[in-house]
């Protein structure tokens, strides 16, 4: 049998300290090794118990979360999962600390009836793939004040890269997407499953970051060169060419595969409006959402492309993709920027410009 | 397969219980100190996180009223309102606390939790937001267009049209919502070309009040004004010019402002824990109020506390219990050992081995004593609340001080004080402290004053409740005293004035005027004495008539293990607490006098009166010996001596408890078990006093049960 994970409970809540260890040592793999309830009990405690990844409440008295964070990343990094308040004040302290190095969230359970078991599965998983990962060292994001470039509408983009990514995903896409370039030709859609309101602060801070432009997705957002759009939580994101340009439409439709967003609907939407201009990226997470649609992408002539599974924190959508021959390539996450770069700004002026082209028309 | 079973859930609500009560102990004490800050953000923002906690967990355990409305209340605590409600918001921590605490009791009953109205009422007040929120939706349209409705009305713009933004409020008194909207609409593309409109949807009910369009057209802003002024169906139209620049390509404001306020917050508590972790320490300590540094210890307590079932610890304290009386057994039978054969060698190795053995047993004894203690703060934290209400419910202005909250005290004397010291506690506010007119009158601050003091003394603990009122008229007491037949008229000529003092513990004495809904009623004070007796503790009254009044509870340390006195009389062991003794001393009937139906003896310079135990013996001979041991104990501030045959010695004993059935009477308060097997009587000396010394009736002999017949000791 192998070695349980072991795990630090931080939480000042004396039911939540309870509460965690049982709902994630059901699984007989992970060991709950102590708990502490406030930031200068974990610090002191974690030399002790060495464990291998901590959960960390941010609202905290004494010392925070953000600061034993801060400490726990300077003295012993660990891999650390936020168990975050449902709230908007909570989802922008969960993303400060997604960017002081915590490798993911969960939000804390909020009604057992509906959530319990759901809450608990993502935890476990979670804890589960903290172990298993190295600690990706992010340099800490400085807030770079830089000129977004104008809008630059009527020139459509190159390609259409639609994103899917769950378990691990604010890390790994704040690793790619900081290494775009503003001037970057695509326009890039994201499924992150991740709730309503987080999405909101984590593309802030995202294009806080990044060079190129990150911002939660509206409807009738344009899909112009050198932008992100992030799906917001709660809603299903799909393209549309409209007259003028472009467009994303948001709607709130059933949940798929269990997930809204759902990257299947993201992907089986950029797939059919865009066929060999899209391209479809599955990256890290549970469960296997995207994999179908990146066979609708691959069908229609786009290009798939997979996350190699060292640097996926899970390994489940990518695998599901690959196990059905949906990816035609596997990159690793350093390679992705690259590839990304590259491929949209191949073939630039030999792909008809379908916005140009009607955009006189009105 | 459902993780959340049945057990693991009650389980969990368990711990839930008690950690809100926790939480809510921290919500009273936030709501207080927001009063008295009026407003200080930090406050503020840990009122915050408690209710924040509370909303999480009672989640988790599905109380859903309790959660939600923990919610509702989590959205009103903002500093800036604060500053804007001023007392309000302090008065709404407090009255949620009593509402959480209300709905608590019911889950825990399993009942349906009240409904939170009055206090929904309240958060409502305080927002006051209702008519500013259909201002805004009236007079402020967001004009959130999109980015496509932008690249079209730029459009329009280039081919020589206007743009405008318009909004139009539909009237509050339009019967055929829905049919209005759709003529708004017409005359509007009658207008121009419609770009975009919001909703973009128009619900069959109509329900709704107003409706943002952009419109590209040839119109002037006047003309589309006054087409689209219908009468009864638009009550009111903004109409603006649209440009690009008008609209940033930022979030719309409504979410703006959301994220500000979210990232301000995050900032500052960022920023407050870096200037924290920057200060040097030493000026930390200086500049750190000592209400500041409370949380922060208790904090540090709380979370190296193991949660122990009180009844666990029993079964420790019960077999340390039996094993001091293993000790002394084994001590007798080696002292034995050692006479029968002074020469063995083995006589010095079992005394060694005793002696280490008792060494480490003393330790352990200590140990689990210490395990019961808890600082007596964990009682004194619910007072400032209760004197705060106490204090508005009389109209009178008091502060409360408390000092020494790290006292440590038995807990099961602890939680039992909390009932008498509440009592004493609102009495001294409505009866002790005056009115600020009466108060200024008298030449002090028109603010009172209480102090609830602990500290250690010996073996005791001592709680001091003092207030700085108007005192206690002795003489008022004794006449109530007389009017409801505790005592007789001739009787209180001889008291003094402190024994007058002391008549305020008889049951139905009080000396408020009025009953009022605070206190008055005459039950209490008895209570109170009953139940520190019960503790083997005592209350003693200091009171100076203009200058307040004192009560002085000293108890015990601990109920399971005293020193005690042994003694005899009349062939029978008899114990008593050593640490009620003053002195003992030898005397003769030669020295006894007969005053007044008591005897007393003359002691250097004062008159101690004197108690003959072998009173109460059943075989009762009085012995005809001339020399005997004095004990004296004291009570209150009265000394007594009680005359007994022969001392035994000082010995540690472990109470056992006595059921009403085995032993129906008050004299006893205890019993333990003597090295040799001998059962040891433990006199309640209070009881004792009253029976011996003052009742001047015969005294009955006390009826044992059979089953200690066998014993050598009875009363």
């Amino acid at each position: 049998m192998r070695k349980p994970v072991r795990v630090l409970v931080v939480d000042d809540s004396a039911l939540m300290r309870k509460l965690i260890p049982q709902m994630i040592e059901r699984e007989g793999s992970i060991q709950v090794v102590g708990t502490a309830m406030d930031g200068e009990f974990a610090l002191e405690k974690i030399p002790d118990l060495k464990p291998d990844v901590i959960t960390l409440d941010l609202d905290m008295p004494r010392m925070d979360g953000m600061e034993t964070l801060r400490k726990i990343m300077r003295k012993h990094p660990l891999p650390t999962i936020v168990v975050s308040a449902h709230s908007t004040e909570g989802a922008s302290a969960t993303f400060k600390a997604l960017s002081l190095g915590a490798l993911d969230f969960v939000t804390k359970p909020h009604d057992p009836t509906t959530h319990m078991d759901e809450i608990a599965g993502e935890l476990v998983a979670k804890i589960k793939a903290a172990a298993k990962s190295q600690l990706v060292q992010l340099p800490e994001p400085q807030a770079k004040k830089k000129p977004k470039p104008a809008m630059k509408h009527g020139v459509p983009p190159t390609k259409v890269v639609a994103i899917g990514v769950s378990t691990g995903g604010p890390q790994a896409l704040q690793y790619v997407l900081s290494q775009l370039s503003a001037d970057f030709p695509g326009t890039i859609l994201i499924v992150q499953h991740m709730p309503e309101g987080f999405t909101g602060m984590f593309a802030k801070r995202l294009d806080e970051t990044c060079a190129i432009e990150v911002k939660e997705a509206r409807s009738g957002d344009l899909l112009v060169p050198g932008r992100v759009l992030i799906c917001p939580g709660n809603r299903h994101i799909k393209v549309k060419h409209m007259p003028l340009s472009d467009v994303v439409v948001l709607t709130e439709g059933e949940k798929v595969n269990g997930h809204r967003p759902s990257a299947d609907v993201l992907m089986n939407s950029v797939a059919h409006e865009f066929g060999e201009r899209a391209i479809g990226v599955l990256m890290t997470g549970m469960g296997e959402d995207g994999a179908e649609g990146l066979g609708t992408i691959k069908n229609c002539g786009g290009l798939t492309i997979a996350q190699a599974e060292e640097s996926c924190v899970v390994y489940g959508m990518p695998r599901a993709a690959i196990e059905r021959g949906h990816a035609v390539r596997v990159i690793t996450l350093e390679a992705l920027a690259n590839t990304l770069q590259a491929q949209c700004s191949a073939n630039r002026s030999s792909r008809p410009m379908l916005a140009e082209a009607t955009a006189t028309g009105d | 397969m459902s993780f959340f079973s049945e057990e693991r859930a009650a389980e969990l609500r368990e711990v839930f219980f008690e950690s809100a009560q926790e939480l809510l102990q921290a919500l009273n004490e936030q709501g207080l100190e927001l009063e008295k800050t009026s407003g200080d953000a930090e406050v503020v923002r840990g009122i915050r996180r408690t209710v924040h906690t509370l909303k999480g967990d009672s989640a988790a355990c599905g109380y859903r009223e309790l959660s939600e409305l923990a919610h509702e209340l989590e959205d009103v605590l903002q500093p800036e309102l604060a500053v804007s409600a001023g007392g309000a918001l302090a008065e709404l921590v407090l009255s949620a606390a009593d509402m959480f605490d209300a709905m608590l009791a019911a889950y825990r009953g399993n009942m349906q939790p009240p409904k939170a109205d009055p206090l929904r009422a309240m958060i409502a007040r305080l927002i006051k937001n209702p008519a500013a929120h259909s201002l805004r939706s009236e007079l402020t349209p967001a004009f959130e267009w999109s980015e496509y409705d932008r690249l079209a009305m730029e459009g329009a713009l280039t081919n020589g049209q206007k743009v405008y933004s318009i909004a139009l409020a539909v009237d509050r008194h339009c019967p055929m919502r829905a049919a209005g909207l759709e003529l708004i609409l017409r005359v509007l593309s009658e207008c121009g070309l419609i770009i975009s409109r919001n909703p973009e949807e128009i619900p069959a009910d109509g329900a709704v009040d107003h409706l943002e369009v952009a419109i590209a057209t040839h119109l002037d802003e006047t003309a589309i004004r006054s087409k689209c002024s219908i009468p009864t169906i638009v009550e009111n139209i903004v109409v603006s010019p649209w440009t690009p620049a008008a609209q940033a390509t930022e979030p719309s404001p409504h979410d703006h402002d959301v994220l500000g306020i979210a990232e301000s917050h995050a900032a500052t508590a960022v920023d407050v824990a870096e200037e924290l972790d920057e200060v040097p320490l030493e000026s930390m300590a200086t500049a750190a109020e000592p209400s500041a540094k409370k949380p922060r210890v208790e904090f540090v307590g709380a979370e190296n506390t193991l949660r122990v079932d009180a009844e666990r610890i029993e079964a420790v304290m019960n077999l340390v219990g039996e094993l001091i009386i293993g000790k002394s057994m084994l001590h007798q039978t080696i002292n034995e050992f050692g006479q029968r054969f002074p020469k063995d060698p083995l006589k010095h190795r079992f005394s060694d081995a005793i002696s280490k053995q008792s060494q480490v047993l003393n330790l352990l004894q200590r140990s689990v004593m210490k395990i019961r203690m808890v600082p007596v703060d964990q009682l004194f934290r619910r007072f400032p609340r209760l004197l705060r209400d106490t204090a508005k419910a009389c109209g009178k202005d008091v502060q409360l001080v408390t000092v020494g909250a790290d006292t440590d005290l038995d807990k099961g004397i602890l939680d039992q004080l909390a009932e008498p010291l509440t009592h004493l506690v609102r009495n001294a506010v409505d009866h002790g402290i005056e009115s600020a007119e009466e108060r200024v009158k008298a030449g002090k601050s028109p603010q009172g004053f209480v102090k609830l003091s602990a500290y250690h003394q010996a073996n005791h603990v001592v709680i001091e409740i003092n207030d700085d009122g108007r005192g206690i008229d002795a003489d008022k007491v004794a006449a109530k005293a007389v009017e409801c037949g505790a005592i007789k008229n001739e009787e209180v000529t001889r008291l003094t004035e402190q024994q007058k003092l002391e008549l305020i513990f008889e049951s139905g004495v009080s000396t408020a005027d009025e009953v009022t809904e605070v206190s008055g009623r005459g039950v209490g004070m008895d209570v109170v004495r009953s139940v520190i007796t019960r503790l083997k503790g005592t209350v003693h009254i200091v009171s100076v008539p203009g200058r307040g009044t004192t009560f002085r509870l000293t108890m015990p340390l601990t109920l399971a293990i005293i020193k005690a006195l042994l003694f005899e009389v009349g062939d029978q062991h008899y114990a008593i607490p050593l640490n009620s003794v003053v002195e003992i001393t030898r005397a003769t009937f030669d020295q006894v006098h007969r005053v007044d139906n008591c005897e007393v003896l003359q002691m250097r310079d004062e008159v101690v009166t004197l108690a003959r135990l072998s009173r109460l013996m059943p075989e009762a001979h009085e012995r005809s010996i001339t020399k005997f041991f004095v004990v004296v104990v004291r009570m209150g501030d009265k000394k007594f001596g009680l005359i007994v045959d022969r001392l035994v010695g000082e010995e540690e004993l472990v109470i056992k408890a006595m059921d009403d059935q085995l032993v129906a009477t008050e004299l006893v308060s205890g019993a333990s078990i003597l090295g040799d097997g001998a059962v040891v009587l433990i006199l309640n000396i209070p009881a004792l006093v009253e029976r011996v010394v003052y009742v001047h009736l015969p005294i009955r002999p006390v009826p044992l049960p059979a089953s200690t017949t066998g014993v050598r000791v009875a009363i």
